[in-house]
C-alpha cells in the first residue's frame, strides 16, 4: 500500500520571537498588540532598538515623542540608553 | 286583627246579629264563588255583605278569609294535579335521560299542557278576587273618605294573591323542577339552533354568492343583510311563540327567576358546546369570529324574539346613553333588529363573555399544543389574545401553562434542543398575547431554571444562534436560518411597521398593577414611553438563561475556534456574517478576539497564496518522478495568533519525515515574507486527504494528521505492534489504541492480539478480499468529529484548570463548616481569595466546577446544601 498526499492542510501559530514575553511600554504581550491596535501581527509590529530591548513600534514612538518634548535625546524605557532603532 | 275584634266589645246585641248574619252569608258566598268552575253569578251577592262587614270595621277579615279561602281552592284544585303531572314523567327521566332525548314531545307537551291548566285556574281566582275588589270599591263609593286606602287595597289584594300562588308552588315545588325546565329549554333551544343554523348556512351562501366580490370570509366580517334575517326568522316564530308562552306562564305563576335561569343555562350549555364544535383542536384558523356570528345569529335571535314576545321593555336610548361598555367602542350589529333593548344588550354582553371565557379556558388548556404548533398555531394565538384580553385572566394561562411545561416538557426524556425550541416559540407565542413581556417572565422562569441545570445547555443555545436549526438534528428543518439571522430580520421587520398595540395599554396597566408586578421603569411621557417598553429582547432572554453574555460569547468562540482549526479551504463567509450579527447584539468589543480569529483565516490566506507564489512552478515532466517526492504545492497552512484562541489541545505526534521536510521548508518562506515573524507549527491539528493506494484501488480519505502519520508508517512495515507503533508516531500507547480506531472501522487495518496480552498488533488489509467490508472510497468524512476528537479546550476544561486552585480552598470550607450553600461558598471565596490570582468567576462558573466535583465524587449536594462526600 502506498499513501499519496492531495493535500495537508496544517496549523501553526506565529511568534515575533523577541527574548521577553511583553512590551515593556504597555505591558501587553508581544505576540498581541499595543492597546491602540485591534489586529495582532502586520498591523501592530515590534522593534528592536540598538541596546537589544523590543517594543511595540507604536508604544516606542509614543514613548520617543514624548521623551522628545522633554529632553533632546529619547532612551530606552528598559535600559535608560540612548534610544536608537536597531538597523 | 285584635283591633278588628276589639270592636266586637262595643256593639250592641242587634249590631252583633247584622254581623254574624253577613259573615256567615259571606263565607257562604265566597265558597259558592270559588267553587264556581267559571260562574260568577253569585258575584255581585257579595257586594252588600262585604259593604255590612266593612262598615263594622272587619274588612280585613274580609280580606284574609277571601284570601284563604282562594289558596285552599288553588292548592286543591290546581297544585296538587300540576305537580302530579309532571311528577309522572319525573320517574322515567331520572330513569332514562337517554330514553327522554328520543321520546318526541316530552316534556315540552306535557309541560305546555299543565301550565295552561294551572294558569287558568289561577286567572280564574284572579278574577274571583277582582269580584271582591270591585266590591270593596262599590262600598269605598259609599265612604268616600278612605278612597285612596280602599284603592290601594285593591292592588294589595292582587300582590298578596301573587304571593300566595308562587309561596305555594314554590313549598310544594318537586326537587327535579329545575332541571327539567333546564332540559326543556335546552330541547326547544336545539331544534331552534338547528333550524336557524339551516337558515343560516343558506342565507350566507346566498350572500356569498350574491356579493363574491364584497364579501370577505376571511375577516369574519359578514355584514348579513337585515330583511333577509327577518324572513328567516319569521319562521322559527311559532317555535319561539310556543316557548314564549312557556316562559310567561311560568313568569306568572312566580316562577320568573327560576325560568330565567333554566334558559339562561340552556343557552351558556348550547354556547359552550358550539364554542367547543367550532374552536376543536385546530388552531391554524381564527374561530372568534364565526363565535360572534353565531351568537348573534342564534342566542339573540331567540332572546329578541323572546323579550319582544314577552312585551319587554324596549329601551331606545340604551346605545346613545348610560352604555359604557366593551362594545361601545365597536360598532355592533344586530341583524334584523332595529334598536337592541337594554336587555338584549346586557345579555350580548354575557354571552360574549362566557364565550371569550370558555374559548380562553379551551385554548389555554391546550396551550402547550398550540406552542408547539407555533408559527401554524398563529390565529390560535391571536384568538385567546383577544379573549385574554376581554376576560382579563392572563394569571389562569400563567399558572396553566408553568404546569403543563413542567409535567411535559422540563423531564429528562426532552432533548435541550427540544426545549430551547419550545422556549422560542413561547416567546415568539407569547409576544404576541403579552407585548409587555410581563407573562413572558413568569412563564419563563421554570424553563430557565431548568436549563441552567443542564450541561449542554450553553452549547445548543450558541449552535441555535449561529448555526440555525439545519445544525440541529431534531428541529424543524426550516431552511438553514440560524436565530441570529431571525432576530436579525425580526428587529428590521420590527422598525419598519407599526404595531398598534395603544389601544389596550391601559387594561395592561391595570392588570400588571393588580399583579403587583414591576413594570419596567415609565418614561416621564408614557405615550412616548410605551412602545420603547414594549420590545422583548429574544436574545436578552436566551442570554438570560446562560447568565452573562461573556459566556456566551466564550463559548461560541470555543466553537468557532474548532470550526476554523478544521477548515481547509479558509472559507469563512457565514463566520463572518454571523460574527457581523453577534457584534451588533453584544458590542464589537465582546466580539475583538473572534475578530481577530476570523482576521488569522483572512491573512493566512493570503500568506498562504503568497508563499505559493514563490514556490517554482512543478514542471509537467517532472510530476512523474518517484511518488515519494511529494512538493510544498499540496502543503495550505492556518497561521493563527495563539494570544487570542482559546488554548490548543497539545498533543504530541511525530509526522512523516517527509511532511516534517515540508513544513521546515513553509516556516522558512514564512519567515523570509513576515520577518521577524517565525511560525510554531501545531503538528496534530489541520486536516489531511490523502488517498490510499492499493494494488487493486485507491480510497480517499480526510483525516486527522494524527491517522495520516499512524497509517503512513503502514507503507514501510505492513504490520506493527501497538507499543512500536506509538513509539515511531510519538504518541502514548492508549492514545495510538484510540484514534486507531478510525482505520479499524474502515476495514483498512484489522488488529490481532500480540504475544504480549496488552500489546495489540495492527496489520494492513492488503487484499479486498479478505476485507469484507466495503466502503466508499471517497466519502469527505472528518474523522477527528467522528470521535469527538477536539482541537480546542472546551470552556469547560478552561475553567476546570482555571479553578483547580480554589478546589483545595473549597474543600478545606467544607471540612470546616460541614455544608454550605452555593451563595456562601461564592461569597467567601470572593472575600477570602484576593491575592493573584483573586477568585473572579461567575456564580454560574462556580456552580458548572462544583458539578464536576460532584461527578467526580468528591463533593455532594442536598437540599441546596453542598457536602464533603464520604
Ligand atoms: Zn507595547
Ligand atoms: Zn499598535
Ligand atoms: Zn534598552
Amino acid at each position: 500500500m502506498k499513501v499519496k498526499i492531495l493535500n495537508w492542510h496544517a496549523v501553526a501559530s506565529w511568534t515575533w520571537d523577541a527574548q521577553d514575553e511583553a512590551c515593556g511600554i504597555c505591558r501587553m504581550a508581544f505576540d498581541g498588540c499595543c492597546p491602540d491596535c485591534k489586529f495582532p501581527g502586520d498591523d501592530c509590529p515590534l522593534v528592536w532598538g540598538a541596546c537589544n530591548h523590543s517594543f511595540h513600534l507604536h508604544c516606542i514612538l509614543k514613548w520617543v515623542n514624548s521623551q522628545n518634548s522633554q529632553t533632546s535625546q529619547p532612551h530606552c524605557p528598559m535600559c535608560r540608553r540612548e534610544w536608537q532603532f536597531k538597523a | 286583627m285584635s283591633s278588628d275584634l276589639g270592636i266586637l266589645d262595643s256593639l250592641g246585641d242587634e249590631a252583633i246579629g247584622d254581623i254574624l248574619q253577613s259573615w256567615s252569608g259571606f263565607c257562604a258566598c265566597t265558597q259558592a264563588l270559588v267553587d264556581g268552575r267559571g260562574d260568577l253569578s253569585v258575584g255581585p251577592d257579595l257586594v252588600p255583605l262585604v259593604a255590612t262587614l266593612c262598615r263594622h270595621g272587619l274588612a280585613s277579615l274580609v280580606r284574609d278569609h277571601f284570601l284563604h279561602a282562594l289558596e285552599e281552592t288553588f292548592k286543591k284544585n290546581a297544585v296538587f294535579k300540576f305537580w302530579q303531572q309532571l311528577h309522572a314523567y319525573y320517574d322515567a327521566q331520572t330513569l332514562a335521560v337517554s330514553k327522554l332525548h328520543s321520546q318526541e314531545g316530552w316534556p315540552e307537551e306535557i309541560l305546555n299542557k299543565s301550565l295552561e291548566e294551572i294558569c287558568s285556574e289561577k286567572g280564574y281566582l284572579e278574577k274571583c278576587l277582582l269580584i271582591l275588589i270591585h266590591a270593596f270599591q262599590s262600598c269605598e263609593e259609599s265612604i268616600s273618605a278612605e278612597k285612596v286606602n280602599l284603592e290601594q287595597y285593591g292592588s294589595n289584594l292582587i300582590y298578596r294573591y301573587q304571593l300566595m300562588v308562587s309561596s305555594v308552588l314554590l313549598t310544594t315545588l318537586p326537587r327535579h323542577f329545575p332541571e327539567m325546565l333546564r332540559f326543556y329549554f335546552k330541547k326547544k333551544l336545539e331544534q331552534l339552533s338547528t333550524l336557524m343554523a339551516e337558515d343560516y348556512e343558506d342565507g350566507n351562501r346566498f350572500q356569498i354568492d350574491d356579493q363574491k366580490s364584497k364579501s370577505n370570509l376571511a375577516s369574519g366580517e359578514m355584514d348579513v343583510d337585515g330583511s333577509n334575517r327577518e324572513t328567516i326568522f319569521s319562521k322559527n316564530t311559532s317555535l319561539v311563540k310556543n316557548i314564549g308562552a312557556v316562559v310567561r306562564d311560568l313568569r306568572s305563576l312566580g316562577f320568573t327567576s327560576l325560568t330565567e335561569d333554566a334558559y339562561a343555562s340552556a343557552i351558556f350549555s348550547l354556547l359552550k358546546a358550539k364554542v367547543h364544535n367550532l374552536a376543536g383542536d385546530d388552531y391554524r384558523a381564527p374561530v372568534l369570529g364565526s363565535i360572534k356570528e353565531w351568537i348573534q345569529a342564534v342566542p339573540l335571535q331567540f332572546l329578541h324574539a323572546l323579550l319582544a314576545y314577552l312585551g319587554d321593555s324596549f329601551d331606545y336610548d340604551s346605545m346613545s346613553s348610560g352604555l359604557k361598555s366593551p362594545l361601545a367602542s365597536r360598532p355592533s350589529c344586530y341583524p334584523g333588529i332595529d334598536s337592541p333593548s337594554e336587555g338584549l344588550v346586557r345579555w350580548q354582553l354575557r354571552l360574549e363573555y362566557f364565550a371569550y371565557e370558555t374559548l380562553q379556558d379551551l385554548r389555554i388548556g391546550k396551550l402547550f399544543e398550540i406552542i408547539v404548533d407555533y408559527p401554524d398555531s398563529y390565529p390560535a394565538i391571536q384568538d385567546l389574545k383577544q379573549c385574554l384580553e376581554y376576560t382579563g385572566q392572563h394569571s389562569k394561562l400563567v399558572d396553566s401553562f408553568i404546569s403543563s411545561l413542567r409535567y411535559r416538557l422540563l423531564t429528562a426524556g426532552a432533548s435541550t434542543y427540544d426545549i430551547l425550541h419550545q422556549y422560542m416559540s413561547t416567546i415568539k407565542a407569547l409576544r404576541i398575547i403579552d407585548p409587555t413581556g410581563v407573562f413572558l417572565e413568569a412563564v419563563g422562569e421554570p424553563i430557565r431554571d431548568y436549563l441552567r441545570g443542564r450541561k449542554d445547555t450553553i452549547k445548543c443555545i450558541v449552535t441555535m444562534l449561529t448555526d440555525g436549526p439545519g445544525g440541529n438534528p431534531s428541529g424543524p428543518g426550516n431552511a438553514g436560518d440560524s436565530l441570529l439571522e431571525e432576530l436579525n430580520r425580526d428587529a428590521e421587520n420590527q422598525e419598519s411597521t407599526d404595531y398598534d398595540d395603544d389601544i389596550n395599554s391601559d387594561d395592561k396597566q391595570a392588570w400588571i398593577n393588580a399583579e403587583r408586578w414591576e413594570p419596567d421603569p415609565v418614561e416621564a411621557d408614557p405615550l412616548k414611553g410605551s412602545r420603547n417598553r414594549r420590545k422583548i429582547d429574544i436574545l436578552g432572554m436566551m442570554v438570560s438563561i446562560i447568565g452573562s453574555k461573556d459566556q456566551l460569547v466564550n463559548e461560541y468562540r470555543v466553537m468557532l475556534a474548532e470550526k476554523l482549526l478544521n477548515k481547509s479551504d479558509y472559507d469563512i463567509d457565514s463566520e463572518i456574517r454571523t460574527l457581523e450579527l453577534l457584534k451588533i447584539h453584544f458590542g464589537e468589543s465582546s466580539m475583538q478576539k473572534c475578530e481577530i480569529m476570523l482576521n488569522d483565516l483572512i491573512d493566512s490566506k493570503r500568506t498562504n497564496a503568497n508563499i505559493k507564489a514563490s514556490l517554482p512552478q512543478p514542471s509537467l515532466s517532472g510530476s512523474e518522478q518517484g511518488e515519494t517526492d511529494i512538493s510544498l504545492h499540496i502543503l495550505d497552512a492556518t497561521i493563527i495568533s495563539s494570544n487570542f484562541w482559546p488554548p490548543i489541545q497539545a498533543e504530541s505526534l511525530n509526522i512523516p519525515a517527509s511532511v516534517d521536510q515540508l513544513l521546515c521548508d513553509y516556516a522558512k518562506r514564512f519567515h523570509e515574507i513576515k520577518t521577524p515573524r517565525k511560525l510554531l507549527w501545531k503538528k496534530n491539528l489541520g486536516t489531511v486527504k490523502l488517498e490510499l493506494q492499493f494494488e487493486d484501488r485507491n480510497m480517499q480519505f480526510t483525516v486527522t494528521p494524527v491517522h495520516a502519520a499512524i497509517i503512513m508508517q503502514f507503507q514501510e512495515q505492513t504490520s506493527w505492534t501497538s507499543k512500536n507503533l506509538a513509539a515511531a508516531t510519538g504518541m502514548p500507547v492508549d492514545t495510538l489504541n484510540r484514534r486507531i480506531n478510525f482505520w479499524i472501522s474502515k476495514g483498512i487495518l484489522a488488529e490481532s492480539a500480540g504475544s504480549d496480552s496488552d500489546d495489540h498488533v495492527f496489520t494492513i488489509v492488503d487484499d479486498v478480499n479478505n476485507n469484507g467490508l466495503i466502503h466508499g472510497s471517497s466519502e469527505g468524512l472528518l474523522a477527528a468529529d467522528e470521535e469527538g476528537e477536539r482541537s480546542v479546550a472546551s470552556v469547560e476544561e478552561q475553567l476546570r484548570k482555571e479553578m483547580t486552585v480554589y478546589e483545595k480552598f473549597i474543600i478545606g470550607m467544607l471540612t470546616n463548616f460541614g455544608s454550605m450553600t452555593l451563595d456562601r461558598i461564592h461569597n467567601t471565596l470572593k472575600m477570602f481569595c484576593v491575592a493573584e490570582p483573586s477568585y473572579d468567576k461567575s456564580l454560574q462558573q462556580l456552580q458548572s466546577f462544583l458539578t464536576g466535583l460532584i461527578t467526580e465524587e468528591k463533593l455532594e449536594m442536598r437540599d441546596g446544601l453542598y457536602f464533603l462526600k464520604k
